[in-house]
């Protein structure tokens, strides 16, 4: 069935779609079961440590690394052009300086 | 120099016009520009939560720990089971995730039986996610959590409930006590997991649209499943975005 390979000439850029090929179901429920093993070592951090700064950055980093296969092998930004994934993924370091600009200017928000 | 020429020359003619610089359908990079725009609305909320909460420290009644309140699980009354419920839920979404994923690779194989098996797993997922989330929310509307109003709280006391006092394992109400604690935890918590709920909902009603279409053949017509893809991205973002709620709302 369409074959959308990519030939001169007949690019129409509404229509184009590029040709997919399955890359199997093993990276999929490896993933998984990754994920399902941060969120499980989530909650035992969670019983098992005091409140704390660094807990908190544990919990952080925990995510990011979720977001990371999600991203990647869910989403499949892994087998992307990286020009795409640049396009896409630099932009959200803004987030990183709405983080910074609040943390800094978080005091005055306080009235205690 | 012969290579760096010849690689000048490929990138010229990548944005030269005639093809897809970045290999990709019109739908999918746009999917892909509204899932960062998304990502910039959720993450200001979520930012905005942090700034908010900070704000509280050194208040007569601080920000609440949120295992004291969301400590529910249906069927276990009277027990004390904080993050079990979210968890739950996490992995439900976790588990719709993967019959997303696996529809999208059923899609590559034009495979329609499967295509549909897996979408509608999907949507059973988002259904099973959105009835927890209901199941939550009235837990916290039971214990008089309002978008305007909020009784939890710690006081210097250590008391992480203003208006009940504990029996056992039990807590009742006290009532005459005029004292709140911080109220945007509880508006915040209706506006963020509101939102989230309302994209999952957005989602389930795209999914079921992709699983009537599949099941009518559209897709097998058109030759590709790339809409189960476009879909696809939307729903694992709506995962991801769970992913943040679930760290900075009841990990934190």
């Amino acid at each position: 069935m369409g074959n959308f390979a990519h030939t001169p000439g007949e690019y129409d850029p509404i229509t184009y779609v590029p040709h997919t090929e399955s890359h199997g179901t093993k990276e999929l429920w490896r993933t998984f079961w990754l994920l399902l093993g941060i969120t499980i070592l989530d909650f035992i951090l969670y019983f098992s440590m005091p409140p704390s700064m660094f807990r908190n950055s544990i919990f952080i980093f925990f995510g990011l690394v979720k977001a990371y296969y999600i991203v990647g092998a869910f989403m499949h930004m892994k087998n992307e052009k990286v020009n795409l994934a640049m396009c896409i993924l630099v932009p959200t370091m803004f987030i990183i300086g709405l983080v910074m600009g609040l943390l800094y200017e978080g005091h005055a928000l306080s009235t205690y | 120099m012969a290579n760096q020429t010849s690689a000048t020359f490929e990138n010229q003619a990548m944005w030269a016009g005639g093809r897809s610089p970045f290999n990709l359908s019109y739908g999918k990079l746009m999917m892909w520009i509204f899932l960062l725009s998304d990502a910039f609305t959720f993450s200001s909320l979520l930012v905005g939560y942090g700034a908010i909460r900070f704000s509280y420290s050194g208040a007569a009644v601080s920000w609440p720990d949120p295992s004291a309140i969301f400590n529910h699980f249906p069927f276990m009354h009277g027990y004390f089971l904080p993050l079990l419920f979210v968890s739950l839920m996490t992995f439900i979404l976790i588990l719709s995730s993967v019959t997303m994923v696996l529809a999208v690779e059923a899609g590559h194989r034009n495979s329609k039986k499967e295509v549909s098996k897996y979408m509608f797993y999907t949507v059973l997922g988002g259904l099973a996610f959105l009835g927890c989330q209901a199941w939550e929310w009235t837990q916290f509307i039971t214990d008089k959590g309002r978008l305007d109003s909020n009784f939890f709280g710690i006081t210097e006391q250590g008391y992480n409930h203003l208006k009940q006092v504990k029996f056992g394992d039990h807590f009742h109400w006290v009532d005459g006590d005029r004292t709140w604690g911080p109220v945007p935890f509880a508006s915040l918590f209706f506006i963020v997991t509101g939102f989230h709920g309302f994209h999952v909902f957005s989602g389930v009603v795209l999914n079921v649209i992709i699983w009537i279409n599949t099941l009518r053949g559209t897709y097998e017509r058109r030759g590709h499943y790339e809409m189960v893809e476009k879909v696809g991205l939307y729903w694992h973002f709506v995962d991801l975005v769970w992913v943040f709620v679930f760290t900075f709302y009841y990990l934190i």
